[in-house]
């Protein structure tokens, strides 16, 4: 039987996630995730990481960065005419 | 043959625009360049992405006729995108980054989260409680601290929300190489958003 720890157990996340672990690993950490508030926590707020950082730097594509791209390309290329 | 109607593949536009038909060309940067625009605002900055987009398209048109189709379109693109902002953060002149190590979790010597559950919760609602633009200001500022290395692999896997496998494809390093850093990233970004709301990491 795997041993893991908080410490050990955090050191596999990414892994485990995406399903790279062996079954047996696999299946220790999430009975130790299931027994523990800090890395029930934890793991709530690691997966939660990517969601809030893409959302804060969704950039749209203004309208006169658009506009010099193709007058850009028209210069440069025979696109754009 | 283009169906009316049917968008036609990444592929069939790349192999005509590579003939030299500025149209399919044409449909290839309208396709792309919202993706690569923000791609680039991640990978650089504001001030350098309008440059980073140009720079894409024009490899792009120029390496067209050498596309072999080995890997597909969207990840030929995506590897000579991220190559462009590589160069721009090479040029740039910018301060030394300030390291993102202090905000790795913190453990007991017997390997228990020094933190109390709530502490470890609150980064997942930092969406919450802090102001929408503060947040874009602060999340800009502490990607572009992260390690070049683990910036590109955070942004395309998480960011850009692309498969491991893809990302691997693009960077042109093994899939366990991205998870790793992914992984060191999401660390270290988790603590600065905890620190952002006042808790320690």
């Amino acid at each position: 039987m795997t041993h893991v720890a908080c410490a050990s157990g955090v050191e596999l996340l990414m892994d485990f996630i995406e399903g790279v672990l062996p079954s047996d690993v696999s299946a220790a950490l999430e009975a130790h995730v299931a027994g523990c508030a800090r890395c029930t926590a934890f793991v709530a707020s690691y997966q939660a990481t990517p969601r809030i950082l893409r959302d804060a730097t969704a950039a749209t594509l203004p309208a006169d960065i658009e506009a010099s791209l193709k007058a850009f390309l028209r210069a440069r290329t025979d696109t754009f005419k | 043959m283009v169906v009316p109607g049917v968008e036609p593949s990444d592929e069939l536009l790349a192999a005509r625009a590579a003939a030299g038909d500025s149209s399919a060309f044409e449909t290839i940067v309208q396709r792309y360049q919202a993706r690569v625009f923000r791609l680039a605002c991640r990978l650089t900055s504001d001030t350098d992405a309008p440059d980073v987009l140009q720079d894409t398209f024009l490899q792009v048109y120029r390496h067209l006729p050498s596309f072999r189709g080995e890997s597909q379109f969207g990840t030929w693109l995506y590897r000579i995108a991220t190559n462009a902002a590589l160069m721009h953060r090479r040029a740039s002149t910018r301060r030394p980054a300030e390291s993102l190590e202090a905000y790795l979790p913190q453990f007991d010597a017997d390997g228990t989260h020094s933190a109390t559950p709530a502490e470890l919760q609150v980064a997942s609602r930092a969406d919450e409680l802090l102001d929408r633009q503060t947040l874009a200001d602060r999340a800009r500022d502490v990607i572009a601290r992260l390690p070049d290395t683990y910036r590109d692999a955070f942004v395309l896997r998480d960011l850009e929300d692309m498969p491991t496998a893809r990302v691997a494809q693009v960077l042109g390093i093994e899939p366990a190489a991205v998870r790793q850093r992914v992984h060191r990233a999401r660390l270290m970004l988790r603590g600065y958003l905890s620190d952002l709301v006042g808790v320690k990491p």
